[in-house]
């Protein structure tokens, strides 16, 4: 062993020795370096949630939304979007490989045989499947001749198929959608609820000729419709370039606001950014003032330390020690206090993250980053607080050290 | 050949607005090998001649070779290294880490060194605490320690560098007359293995041990 080694193996013996203040050092490093953990695991989680939802939603896509913000604000849903204006989008778009429309009704009760179940109806073009990364995971998607010729058939989510059949295989059976007879022709795969709690598989999609013609008495209006783009690089002015388009085919004057809403990827990470951005903040000011805290504690107790250890640093000094090795020594003994405080502190953030996710949804996600920020902001403390008081010791005289 | 030469010096301390002179002038000279006894009475300046010698403080003028070095011409880490090397101090308060075992405490200016083979090393310390007749406590820690034991560790430390000089600052002030006279036996033992051995004392019976004593009065030397 180095005489660094050598050295640093006297901090440790000290900080074993010196078991108080050991205590008092590691619990307030801990406590400052796990809300910091959590932070940083938030933060990541968050990401990671949006990256996920991003990828979900497609990166690529744009949603087009019917009726403006004020209308929505209100509860009241107008449709202002057209299949023509879908046409439109597609004919303009020669980079736009998916423009699909859909309208949906919301509450629909879907019968087989004597259960009954209120889903959420989705018209949709045989698209559907494409324009949302959805796959199709039994039976098949909807062929263009399901389209044109109003058949009613329809692809289920998969709550719906947990409800209605159990054990049955659905594909090819009958249930009643408002009363009208329907096919089922595939199952969707699992998507799970969004971060705002709807559940996503508890809806049916059925040819959206079939459901604007039989069951909304439609010919021209649907809800939203959805965009995809072989160039995602290009999306925001691709998005600016549809609004422009509809607000011409909407004939809408200079000032007079949207009458839809364009749903970008840049907007879901905005949300999910807004959602969590006030928790990551309260324990970011936690943490920060904890850390700091946690300082002073150190710094406090180091600089009794060393005056209660003035006999020791004089013999050390007595012996041979430089000032530098005396430094040294005291700041060994804090960054090891810090990192021992650093290694609790993250062990006790990934069960505190755990307490967290019990109260809130709420996206944590611990990786080596977490980790390796809490580590070298342990270090930073020890190093930061440490210093002043290692070199107070270092800079005691010997023989006035010694005879304290 | 000398170990240590002093010569005219001087040590002057600022206590409050007034200048002391501690030290008015001390010429001695010290041989390798030597056995030496500084006799004083409080307040003489022993200490401060004691502190100069093992190269804690550093003279306010005048000249002091050891081992063939000019201390006054040395900085703080040279120093350092000087103390290490060449000097081996027993302290009367023993002075060992309340913490740290027997065997660490006798390592303790192992650490230090330059350069340091740490297998040696503790084959080495097993071996000097065999010699002041301690081995079978190399795992205590010093407070399971009689008084008289632990000043037999600070010897081994004293020891462990094999250092030229061994400066013992009232090695006994602290023991009962029948452990004085153990531990005066030990530091006579070492000086008849050529150690060069230096007591700081104002008692008689320790200085007797000396084969040669040397007095101080208000920071001189008087014969």
């Amino acid at each position: 062993m180095g005489r660094l080694g050598r050295i640093l193996r006297q901090s440790v013996m000290a900080v074993r020795a010196f078991k108080l203040r050991t205590l008092f050092c590691v619990v307030s490093v801990a406590l400052g370096i796990s809300s910091i953990t959590i932070i940083v695991a938030a933060t990541e989680g968050a990401f990671k949630k949006a990256f996920d939802m991003v990828a979900l939603f497609g990166p690529d896509a744009l949603l087009v939304v019917s009726g403006s913000d004020e209308a929505r604000a209100i509860g009241k849903r107008e449709k202002t979007l057209t299949l023509e204006d879908v046409q439109a989008v597609k004919e303009a778009f020669p980079g736009a490989y998916v423009v699909a429309p859909s309208t949906s009704m919301g509450d629909v009760t879907v019968a087989y045989r004597d259960k009954k179940y209120q889903s959420l109806v989705v018209g949709s073009t045989s698209d559907f499947s494409r324009a949302w990364t959805w796959p199709v995971v039994e039976g098949s998607d909807f062929t263009d001749a399901d389209i044109r010729g109003l058949r009613n058939v329809a692809i289920l989510g998969s709550h719906v198929v947990e409800e209605l059949f159990a054990k049955e295989d659905p594909v090819g059976k009958y249930l009643f959608v408002k009363g009208i007879p329907v096919q089922v022709v595939g199952v969707l795969s699992d998507r799970g609820t969004t971060p705002t709690g709807q559940n996503l598989d508890n809806r049916l999609i059925m040819p959206i000729s079939t459901v604007m013609r039989k069951m909304q008495n439609e010919r021209k209006y649907i809800s939203v419709f959805r965009v995809r783009f072989v160039d995602q690089k290009k999306l925001s002015r691709y998005e600016e370039e549809v609004r422009l388009l509809l607000r011409q085919r909407h004939q809408l004057p200079e000032g007079v606001p949207d009458d839809f809403r364009i749903i970008s990827p840049k907007e879901i990470i905005k949300f999910l950014a807004a959602l969590t951005g006030s928790l990551v903040v309260f324990l970011g000011i936690v943490g920060v003032i904890s850390l700091v805290v946690a300082g002073f504690v150190l710094a406090n107790l180091f600089l009794l330390s060393v005056k209660e250890r003035s006999k020791e640093i004089g013999i050390r000094r007595s012996v041979g020690a430089r000032r530098n090795d005396i430094r040294l020594q005291f700041l060994g003994e804090a960054v090891t206090l810090t990192t021992i405080g650093g290694l609790i502190g993250f062990v006790s953030a990934i069960g505190g993250s755990r307490l967290l996710t019990l109260i809130a949804d709420f996206p944590i996600h611990f990786s080596w980053k977490a980790f390796a920020v809490g580590l070298l902001l342990s270090w930073f403390v020890g190093i930061a607080f440490g210093l002043q008081p290692a070199s107070r010791a270092a800079n005691l005289e010997p023989i006035e050290a010694i005879r304290t | 050949m000398s170990l240590c030469v002093l010569e005219n010096v001087k040590k002057r301390y600022l206590i409050g607005e007034e200048e002391v002179e501690v030290l008015k002038g001390i010429n001695l000279q010290v041989e390798q090998g030597e056995f030496i006894a500084i006799m004083g009475p409080s307040g003489s300046g022993k200490t401060t001649l004691m502190n100069i010698l093992g190269c804690l403080d550093v003279p306010s003028s005048g000249s002091y070779v050891i081992a063939g070095k000019e201390v006054t011409q040395l900085n703080d880490d040279e120093l350092s290294v000087l103390r290490n090397e060449h000097i081996g101090f027993v302290f009367q308060n023993f002075y060992l880490l309340s913490y740290a075992t027997v065997l660490e405490n006798v390592l303790l200016p192992t650490l230090y060194m330059e350069r340091s083979r740490d297998g040696f090393t503790r084959k080495r310390a097993k071996e000097i605490l065999g010699l002041v007749g301690l081995s079978d406590r190399a795992k205590f820690k010093p407070n399971q320690l009689s008084g008289g034991q632990q000043q037999r560790v600070a010897i081994a430390r004293a020891l462990i560098n094999d250092p030229d000089l061994i400066l013992a600052d009232e090695p006994t002030g602290q023991l009962d007359s029948k452990t004085a006279s153990e531990i005066m036996d030990l530091l006579s033992k070492m000086n008849q293995r050529g150690k060069t051995v230096v007591v700081i004392t104002h008692d008689a019976n320790t200085a007797a041990y000396a084969r040669r004593t040397v007095r101080i009065l208000d920071g001189l030397i008087v014969d």
